[in-house]
Parts: C-alpha cells; structure tokens; sequence
C-alpha cells in the first residue's frame, strides 16, 4: 500500500506542488530577512520542517484518501481526546494553552485537527445526495464540530476557532443551504456573537476588534500592531525598500515578523510588487486547488478538495487582511510563508490530500 | 436510475466550490486593491512614518553665551557638568532601581521620584534629568558603576556658571529648566531639561544669550535603543552679552550695604548706563543650576526678606524727602515760589487744623528754597504743598518720570504710584482730603517709587531736564547709541539751578547729605527718611520680628557742572537717610573718582 504506482506518479499535479514549494520557499527568504538578527536559525528550521512536511505528504499521497476518510471517526476521537488533553496539561503560552510539549518539539493540536475535519466532513457528507442540506443532518454536523471547536475555544485560540467555523460553514455551503436553515444560522451567528463578545471574549480579544475600528486608540497596545504593519506596508511602496533593508522590520518595529506578519516584511521590503507577485501565485495556487473539484471522482473528494482548499483560501484572506488592517489581529498565519512546523505541516497534507483526490480520479477501486 | 453509474453526478457541489473560488478571488483582488492604495498611493506618508519611527533626533545643548562686564570681566561662564539621567524604558524593577539609584547618587528617594514623576508624560525611552551640575570627581563612582545600571545614561554638558557667585545677581538674573509645559506647548527648539533665563539678563537676552542647540539624529530599534548615527550637527554656543555694569562699582556697592536689606543704584546720566545695581538681601545664581531641594527652593521663595526681588525696580518705597526735588522744580516752574522767597521754620506749623512738625524740632528759621533742600525743610515744603495743590504736584512728579516703568532692560519693573484726586476717586472711591497733599509735599502718604525710578529723576536733574537717556544694562557699541531716550523735561532752567544749589549744599556746606561728599568731586544729592511704609513692608516687617526703623534714601549726582555719575541708595530701616544712605554712596562716588582716575 505505501508504494505508489507508476501509473498513479505520473498523475501527481506536479505545477500545485511546484506552487506550494515556490511559496514555501519565498517565505524561507523573507523569514531569514526578518530574523537573522536572532538566534535560533529560523531559516533553517523552516527548511527542515519544509523537508518534513515534504515526507508527510508523500506519506499522505500514497495512501488512498478513501482509506483515511474510512478512518475518520478514530482520528476524530483522538483528536478530541488530544485536545482535551491540551487543555488539561498544557502550560499558559502567552495566555493561551494551545501548545503541548512532546520532547523537544512543541506542537499545536488544533493544526492537524482542522485535517481532522476535513476528512469528518467528507465522510459526514459522502453519502448525501440531495440538493439541500436538511436540518436535522445541519444539526448532526453542527453537533460533530461542536466539540473540537468548543476545545479550542476554551485554550482560546481565535483565530484557529475562526478557520473550523470557516471550514464547517464551507461543508455546509457545498451540501447547499436553503434559505430558511441561512436565515436561522444568522440568527444562531448573531446570538453567539453578541452573546461571545459580552461573555466569552477576553478583554485582550474585544481590544482587537476595537483596534481594526480605531488603531491608534491604543497605539502603544494592542493597535501597535496594526500600526506598524500598515507603516512597514506603506513605506514599501511600489519597489520595497530591499531585501532586508526594511526598517520596519529590520528594527524590529513589525511585531511577529516571521510568524504571522511575515507578509508585512514582504510588503516592506519587496514593496508592491512582491506582494502581487505572491499574490498572484497564490491565487494561482488557490484555483489550481480549488478547480481540481472537476477532477474528484466522488463526493467524498469533492468535499476533501473543496474544505481543504477553503482551510488555505481562508486563511490567506484573513491574513493578508489582518496585517494591513482590515480584519482583527486573530494570530492566523500565512500558510506556506509563515514559520512554523505545525501550520507549515497542516498545510501541506491539506494540499496532499487535494494532490490524493485529484491522482486518484480514474483509480476503480 | 443515475445512482448506479459508477459515477455519481457531482455537477451542483463542484458548481457551488467553483463559485465559492471565485468569491474568495474576488475578495482577494479587493484586498489587493487596498495594498495598491496603501504601498503605492499613501507612499509617502507611511515612509514619513517609518522615518519618524527609526530616528530620533537627540538634541546638544549649546553653551549660553558669556554675560561680561563694561570692562570684560566675566559675570557669567559656563563649565562643563555631568548629568544622569534615567531611562524608565530599561527599568526592570521600579522599586529596586528607584532605591539603588538614589543610594548612587546619594538622593533622598522620594526627590528623585518627584523628578521622575514632573516628566511622567514623556515616552519611556526619553532620559529623565535626576542629576546634574555633577563634577568630575561626582561622576567617577556612578561611571565605575555603569553595568550595574543600565537604566542611567550620563552626559556631559556645558553649564551655567557663576564665576562671581551672587555677584549682581538680580542683574544677572537666573536660569530654570523649561517646565513640561512649556516643553510641550513651546517652539520646536525647545528642549527638555533646557535651562531658560527666568528673570534678569538672562532673561532679557535670553534669545541672545541662548545659542542654537545642535543634534545627532539616531537610528533607533522598535525599543529606542540606537542603532547607528545619522547626522551630527554641533552646537553654536550663544552671542556674547556685554554690559554697562562695571564690576568694581558692582562689588563696592553690594559691600557697601553690609548686609541691610537695601539698594544701589548707579548710572551715568549722559547715556543712561547703569554702573551698578545692587539689591540686597541676595542668592546665588549657581544653585538654580545645581537644583535646589524642594526644601532649599521653598525656604528662598518663603523668606519674608524676598531675595529673588530686584528691590532697585520691584520695590516700591515712599520717597521721603527725595521727593521735594519734586516739589522744588514744579513749585518753581509753575511759579508758586521764587528762589528769593523765604520761609519761617519754628520747627512745627499748624497747616488745616493740624499741627505739623519739622524734623528738626528747635526749627531752621527763615530760609531760602536752596536752604530749604540743603536742610531738608519739612514747613518749607508743606507751605509750598499748600500753595500747589495736588494737581500740579502730581503733574511735576510725572514729568519727572513717577509713577510709570523707567524702561530699564529687565522685566517685572514696577509702576509706583503717584496719587491725585482723580486716582483716589477712581481707586478708592474717595474725596482728596487738602491735608493727604501736605503729606505728599513731603513725600510721604500714598507715594510710592521704585528706587530706579529715583535714579532716573536724579539723572533728569544732573542734566538740568536737557536731555534724558532710558537707564539700561545692555552696552551697545559706541557708534550705535543707547535706547531710545525720553525728550527733555519742560521745566524752565532757572529752576534747575535752584534745586541743584541746594542738593550741593546739602552734600557740602553742612547739609543733611554731607555723608556723600567727596572732597574734589563736588557731589550734589538729597537725603530722605520715609516714615511710612507699605503695607507689605509693614507685612515683611513683623514677620523679621524688626524695631521699626524709617527707610534710609540719598539720591544724588557728582560732579556739579559736568555729571557722570548718579547715584542713589535706599536702606530698608536704616533710620536717617543723611547717617546711613548718604555714607554708602559717597564710598560709591568716591570709588567713581577713583576708577576714572586710572
């Protein structure tokens, strides 16, 4: 089972892979840009996770999605299981628990959870074949994803709660939604955002929300941030101001520079054109993803290519939104630029898993 | 039935995902959109930000500029000093650094967090002045301790400095750093921690005196460490402010006063320059460098003796005899008396119902208007008041320049007070009663001068109301003339001559003001004893727990045909004008003499 037949290599979307390590790739650059000034070699660690998750989704190409959808309901037990853990176990990191500690590697389990939902969802909705969603199944969906959801809520951890919802409410657009069921998740939307806001939002959260309205109401705070993102952004210009010649990030001006800001570093340094160069290849990216749903040979495969290319979309709109001010700071990262082993893995079998669908088309199993 | 194709039809979930791409494309354009606007049309704003971010421009203070003598000795210098500062920013431990800080430097820590505290508005990483003035020897062990704090950053800067101490302080003036305020709401070229003039010279000719600030623009990181320098522009220390002071007449007249409360006041009547101007009791100007203790700083400001005042243009004394230069000129200008008339002083008059003493009670018997001055002749005087009237008494006193600012270079002077009927309804709501004139005849009631004010009548006098120059400070070269002068004073020069005669014989044929002749410079002056006092004096009195003593004047000028020097002299209690003023001036003259002679 783990050798992968010829016949299948040659199926391999070799221009998505080829995106996915361009873009891995320029993050490389741009992290060594707006961290060589510490210690840790983050370049280099991003490479070896790029190596890693490289593995991984060979790993993951080889087997056939269909086996992994079969298996999502241990995954799905296992991952509750392992956040729940997280939530007992694991130490305050900046005022989240979101980490757990295995050796020497730290690890989010909220990344390979929203994996976890993906293939939930297929499974869920493989067999349902009517135009529109009913409520009862709407429930049912609403009920799985609760769990993990709720978990990882509690850590808090906003932004990774914000994919899941966007995941479960893209598994709902494609099983179709009337009206009726759009209407009374609005309300249901409305309720649980107001209610949040008053009851379960920190106070550091409401701070972000206010801050995109006002940021320089606090700008030494929390619109700091977005403050200096925006200026690191803006004195790009058209040109950038050269690889690591950005003040903003060079003087450690931009907050989170290799992390989650790593496309302010792109927008300040490459200027303009950098940023509509990546742009660019990630819409590119995103389409090749996307449109592979053409090539899915059954609804299972429809679902994994369509949630895990909407985990991507989603978390690159926000992105790019947050850092120039348009969204509130979630601590959502670029996917592929971004440093970081979890999220770097997360979505590389993301996009393993469209790789598997779409390789698998003519596959009579 | 379609189900059992081996595909199934999956054409409405692909149309729905192919849908949901194009959404998320079309937002994606959207946020691109925003970038353009950002990076490309905002450019130049958020550049400017950028920069505003990563320099700071630290300013370098410039030196002020030197206060010199007429004759270039030094009145004001700098040196260099060393300053601590802290940088809140780099403090770990607030409570920690706050108490082994004040054990380094040897402060109470309560002061150095009421320093900390008066700039709590600055951002974090702006150094906050907590010690400054220090010496080399000072430095030393805070410099050997520098890894140890991290949060203190020294400088050194050039500094005010005194060479003289209090020598002319009230000319002089004193610097105080720019309050928060005026740091915030001021010009661009302020400068926190920046020593401004407050008063004085220092004060006047502050724009002068001040120089410009140099700066080395620094690159900063995200916590306003420096990075690198960009530009470094030096200092141009402030132009020279040479005066008219000299400091041989500086030092005599503030010796002179042997530590009573008093003025002296000396200028030349030809072009209005002052000599010497001496107020007493007096402060050191380099403590205002070195900082004072809150309780040094209230103890100056509270002491009922006032040292910070310029008493020669802020106090306000009533004249006394001075002001029957006063009477004379106008009784003899508008005619009330002549030189020949005589009076009969039996040493007490009675005047509307009151009877009025002369000082000197067995009487001087028939006199001239010169005897008059010379003996300072109480009835003389109340028969002219008498014959005046307020009104042209109060016209006289302001020809003579009573009653508003001389004009001298330094701010705060005061106006005094001349009063006339029309004031006394205005300010009081009252009738003139003829009695209060004979008072004011006598310079008494509710006159009140300034003893630079005096100075200036004295002058107007010497040059017999031909010619009068505004007294000031500031030398200007020889070519450019002095300030603006006031006209000539319209009294006939008859009138002149008479007063005059009169003030020689009281300096040299057996007057009241015989204490002021030096013999060969034919000195002309008068004396005055006031026996009444403001009400502040009165205030300042009980408080200094004093015997109540009447203030000491002599006013005059020398020589008789050629005046170059006035001088007056005002001693707070110091009794008799013609025991106490007149000896303390003619150590003045006599010293005048001497200089000239060289």
């Amino acid at each position: 089972m783990m050798m992968i037949d010829r016949r299948l290599f040659q199926e391999i979307d070799w221009v998505l892979l080829g995106l996915v390590l361009l873009q891995a790739l320029i993050g490389v650059f741009f992290i060594y840009s707006s961290s060589h000034f510490l210690a840790g070699g983050y370049h280099v660690r991003q490479l070896i996770w790029i190596g890693v998750s490289l593995i991984v989704l060979i790993f993951v190409l080889a087997i056939d999605y269909k086996f992994f959808v079969a298996l999502a309901p241990y995954f799905y037990v296992m991952v509750v299981a392992v956040l729940t853990a997280t939530l007992v176990f694991a130490r305050f990191v900046a005022g989240t628990k979101s980490w757990i500690t295995l050796g020497l590697m730290q690890l989010q389990p909220a990344e390979p959870a929203k994996i976890v939902m993906i293939l939930v969802f297929a499974r869920f909705f493989a067999e349902y074949k009517s135009a529109y969603v009913r409520s009862s199944r709407t429930l049912g969906a609403l009920l799985i994803a609760g769990a993990p959801l709720l978990l990882i809520i509690l850590q808090p951890d906003l932004g990774t709660a914000m994919t899941f919802l966007a995941v479960i409410g893209g598994a709902f657009i494609l099983a179709g939604l009337r009206k009726k069921t759009i209407a009374l998740l609005v309300v249901a939307a409305l309720v649980a955002g107001i209610g949040g806001w008053n009851l379960a939002l920190k106070d550091y959260q409401k701070r972000r929300v206010t801050t995109l309205v006002n940021p320089q109401g606090d700008p030494r705070g929390s619109g700091y941030q977005v403050i200096q993102s925006k200026i690191a952004i803006g004195s790009g210009g058209l040109a950038g101001r050269g690889f690591m010649k950005g003040t903003q990030s060079q003087l450690r001006f931009l907050p989170a520079r290799h992390t989650d800001f790593i496309f302010s570093v792109i927008g300040e340094e490459a200027g303009f054109l950098g940023v509509f160069i990546v742009i660019a290849l990630y819409l590119a990216l995103l389409a090749r993803m996307f449109l592979s749903v053409s090539h899915a040979r059954d609804r299972a495969g429809v679902y994994i290519i369509f949630t895990a290319s909407l985990l991507i979309a989603f978390q690159f709109l926000v992105n790019i939104l947050m850092i120039i001010g348009l969204f509130p700071v979630v601590g959502i990262t670029l996917p592929f630029l971004s440093y970081g082993g979890s999220s770097l893995l997360t979505s590389f079998v993301a996009c393993g898993l469209v790789l598997n669908v779409k390789m698998r088309r003519f596959a009579n199993v | 039935m379609p189900e059992e194709r081996i595909y199934e039809d999956l054409t409405l979930v692909r149309r729905r995902a192919r849908t949901v791409f194009w959404i998320v494309a079309g937002l994606v354009l959207l946020a691109l959109s925003y970038y353009w606007k950002v990076q490309v049309l905002d450019h130049a704003k958020y550049l400017k930000l950028a920069e505003a971010n990563r320099t700071r421009v630290r300013p370098l203070a410039a030196p002020r500029g030197l206060i010199l003598d007429r004759n270039d000795v030094i009145l004001a210098d700098n040196r260099a000093s060393f300053k601590v500062s802290i940088v809140r920013e780099s403090v770990t431990d607030p409570a920690a650094s706050f108490t082994a800080v004040s054990r380094l430097l040897g402060l109470d820590e309560k002061t150095l967090r009421e320093r900390v505290d008066l700039h709590k508005d600055l951002p974090l990483f702006e150094p906050i002045v907590i010690a400054d003035g220090l010496g080399s020897d000072a430095i030393v062990p805070i410099e050997s301790r520098r890894r140890e704090f991290r949060e203190l950053v020294i400088e050194a800067e050039p500094q005010r400095f005194y060479p003289k101490g209090s020598r002319a302080a009230h000319v002089l003036g004193y610097l105080q750093e720019r309050t928060p305020e005026e740091v915030r709401s001021g010009s661009a070229a302020a400068r926190a921690g920046e020593m401004v003039g407050r008063t004085g010279v220092e004060s006047q000719y502050d724009a002068i005196l001040r120089g410009d600030d140099g700066s080395v623009v620094e690159v900063v990181d995200s916590l306003g460490r420096v990075q690198n320098e960009q530009g470094h522009n030096f200092p141009v220390q402030g132009g020279t402010v040479k005066l008219t002071i000299d400091d041989r007449l500086q030092a005599l007249a503030e010796e002179a006063l042997e530590d009573r409360e008093g003025v002296v006041v000396a200028l030349n009547p030809r072009n209005g320059e002052i000599l010497a101007l001496a107020s007493h009791p007096t402060y050191d100007p380099n403590r205002f460098i070195t900082r004072f203790t809150p309780a040094e700083w209230s103890q100056l400001i509270t002491d009922p003796l006032s040292p910070l005042e310029n008493r020669a243009i802020r106090g306000l004394y009533a004249p006394g005899s001075i002001f029957k230069l006063v009477m004379a000129l106008g009784g003899l200008d508008g005619g009330y008396v002549t030189p020949a008339t005589t009076v009969y002083c039996s040493g007490a008059t009675e005047i509307y119902g009151a009877l009025r003493h002369c000082w000197f009670a067995p009487g001087h018997g028939s006199m001239d208007l010169v005897d008059a001055i010379k003996n300072s002749c109480n009835i003389y005087f109340y028969q002219l008041g008498r014959r005046m009237g307020i009104e042209p008494i109060a016209a006289a006193a302001g020809r003579l320049g009573l009653g508003r600012r001389t004009g001298i270079d330094l701010s705060g002077e005061k106006e005094g007070l001349v009063p006339n009927t029309q004031w006394k309804k205005n300010a009081l709501g009252q009738v003139w009663y003829p009695g209060e004139t004979i008072s004011i005849a006598i310079g008494q009631g509710q006159l009140q001068v300034t003893p630079m004010q005096i100075a200036a009548l004295t002058a107007r006098v010497a040059m017999k109301g031909r010619e009068f120059h505004t007294p000031h400070l500031f030398l200007s070269p020889p070519d450019a003339g002095g300030p603006e002068s006031g006209g000539a004073v319209p009294f006939k020069a008859s009138a002149f001559e008479s007063v005059i005669a009169g003030m020689w014989k009281s300096a040299n044929d057996g007057g009241t003001g015989q204490g002021a002749r030096v013999e060969g410079f034919d000195v002309c002056g008068k004396t005055g004893s006031t026996q009444v006092m403001s009400r502040e004096s009165a205030a300042r009195l009980a408080q200094a727990g004093r015997e109540v003593k009447t203030h000491s004047w002599f006013s005059g000028f020398a020589p008789r045909d050629n005046p170059r020097i006035v001088v007056t002299v005002l001693v707070e209690f110091g009794g008799g004008g013609g025991a106490t003023a007149a000896p303390v001036a003619g150590k003045i003259f006599a010293k005048y003499r001497e200089t000239e002679a060289k």
